[in-house]
């Protein structure tokens, strides 16, 4: 699903943000990256999604290279992937509803599947009834719920998820690591960027530690350190 | 696809009240640069139009000396029927014509028009159509008529298309150096509308770049706001010119007498529509570009 071949990535020419990193994700796993912060997890993340290119190697996704992807493109890429992160991303502005709704709506899709869609997978991650609050009258866990939501709720193959307990305390971030089990068993490929070491540790999946932008530890059933 | 209209719709709405000013300030120098823009078309128009009408009207007159003989009247006559600058035939203006002329001219001073009552003091006249308006060829013909005998004076009309040429060209360069650099002013105004827009909205643009929007759904709307900018600026714009017109033929047209021959200083009807159909599509057309570009700058994937 995911296959990381030699990937190198500079920023303005000084800053090395990962050096040779090469692995390979299959269809439905779960991966945690782990290490410090600056230790690329985020820059590897970013390198999945297109937001950054690759200076040399090359990122596969789904089949496809994603180096030689044209702009116009980069949209049927995203569409294959849902994106989670720490601060959640949320627009203030807009209600739960319409927060998910947004991301089908900007896709084109139709008002119905809207209709029909949004409330099931509000209900899913455990939303239901709250569809018409704003972000600002939730917790910091159903705020991170409403962005889940908003990531899942076209299907996506993949999910990137970026330190997305790094905001909530032990107890509500199980609950989000709970909820992205979930979806992986689905039999989404899950992403997830994090040092919640507790987390890992319950978890025992598959670890990727890097260190200064080199990939030191890639781990089956693998815990924190 | 209409969810897709509402949504462009929706959006536009909220960024052209969201910076109110910035759109404000846009949108008057729009105004402003196009009602130029118009009024430099319509002087264009008129002008061509003046001048037009000069070209197949009177452009040469030989008046006669009021006590020319016969003969030297035929003289002249001859002379212009043989001749080839001539749209022939001359028309000759007799002593009666010439008197209801002047009436008509100066219907303020009747008591000069008594004064001339017995018509011996006036003088007649030969109304000449050149086929040449080059003034190098009707100068020359001036001066030939003007040797021949019991002709008191030739006359044409070089000097005052001359003089109007210039005072439209001067009219044009000033209001069009003025309109194009307003107009330059009014698509970096709206650019830096757009730009303030999509910084207002850079959270839902991530978002929707993250989810996979494509770069047009994002900037439809962006492009939308600087497109309605600038037809509703064309809109005023059209409304000011159309003023401007309207006090133009009725307060300065409609008030001199029409045998000062003045009446075709000003645009037909249709050139007039056609004015305002230009500024309308240079309003959209410049207001569309301006954002596309700056929608285009400010959104790389």
């Amino acid at each position: 699903m995911i296959k990381l071949d030699n990937v190198t990535k500079v920023y303005n020419n000084e800053v090395l943000a990962l050096r040779d990193a090469s692995f390979e994700v299959a269809k439905g796993e779960f991966v945690f990256l782990v290490g410090t912060s600056g230790s690329g997890k985020s820059t590897l993340l970013r390198l999945i999604n297109r937001e950054e290119s690759a200076d040399r190697g090359e990122v596969w996704v789904a089949g496809g290279n994603i180096n030689k992807l044209s702009s116009r493109d980069v949209p049927k890429l995203r569409r294959k992937m849902g994106n989670v992160f720490q601060d959640y991303k949320l627009l203030l502005n807009k209600t739960v509803f319409e927060n998910v709704a947004f991301a089908l709506e900007v896709i084109g899709s139709p008002k119905h599947v809207i209709r029909q869609q949004v409330p099931a997978i509000l209900e899913l991650v455990g939303l239901a009834g709250k569809q018409e609050r704003f972000p600002n009258q939730l917790s910091g866990g159903e705020q991170q719920r409403v962005s889940i939501a908003r990531a899942f709720v076209n299907r996506p193959l993949i999910l990137l998820a970026d330190e997305p307990t790094g905001n909530l305390d032990p107890a509500t971030g199980e609950g989000i690591m709970r909820l992205l089990d979930r979806i992986n068993k689905t039999g989404t490929t899950v992403v997830m960027a994090t040092h919640d070491r507790n987390i890992v540790n319950m978890m025992r999946r598959r670890v990727i530690e890097l260190d200064r932008g080199i990939i030191i530890r890639d781990q089956a059933r693998g815990v924190y350190e | 696809m209409f969810s897709r209209i509402g949504y462009i719709v929706r959006e536009t709405a909220a960024n052209l009240t969201r910076n109110l000013t910035l759109t404000i300030a846009s949108l008057l120098t729009v105004v402003v640069s196009l009602s130029f823009v118009g009024f430099v078309f319509l002087i264009q128009d008129a002008v061509g139009n003046q001048l037009g009408t000069w070209k197949d009207g009177v452009e040469v007159s030989i008046f006669m000396n009021p006590d020319a003989s016969q003969d030297q009247i035929d003289g002249v006559k001859r002379e212009l029927a043989s001749s080839s600058l001539v749209k022939q035939p001359a028309r000759y203006v007799d002593r009666d014509e010439a008197l209801v002329e002047i009436k008509k001219l100066f219907p303020s001073t009747p008591e000069m028009v008594e004064l001339l009552r017995d018509g011996k003091g006036v003088p007649t006249s030969f109304r000449i159509k050149p086929t040449s308006t080059e003034s190098a060829v009707i100068s020359s013909f001036s001066s030939q008529f003007n040797k021949m005998a019991g002709v008191s004076l030739v006359r044409s009309a070089d000097q005052a298309i001359a003089f109007i040429r210039k005072i439209s060209s001067f009219a044009k360069w000033g209001l069009g150096v003025g309109a194009l650099s307003l107009l330059a002013a009014a698509v970096l105004l709206i650019w830096n509308t757009i730009r303030t827009a999509m910084f207002a909205r850079r959270r839902e643009i991530e978002v929707m770049k993250l989810v996979g929007a494509t770069n047009w759904f994002i900037r439809w709307p962006f492009i939308i706001e600087g497109m309605v900018q600038g037809l509703f600026g064309a809109a005023i714009a059209c409304g000011l010119v159309w003023t401007g017109n309207n006090l133009w033929r009725s307060k300065v047209i409609g008030s001199f007498s029409s045998s000062l021959s003045f009446d075709s200083l000003q645009a037909s009807p249709s050139q007039f529509r056609l004015v305002m159909l230009l500024l309308l599509a240079i309003g959209a057309v410049a207001g569309s570009v301006a954002s596309a570009i700056a929608s285009s700058r400010f959104l790389d994937v």
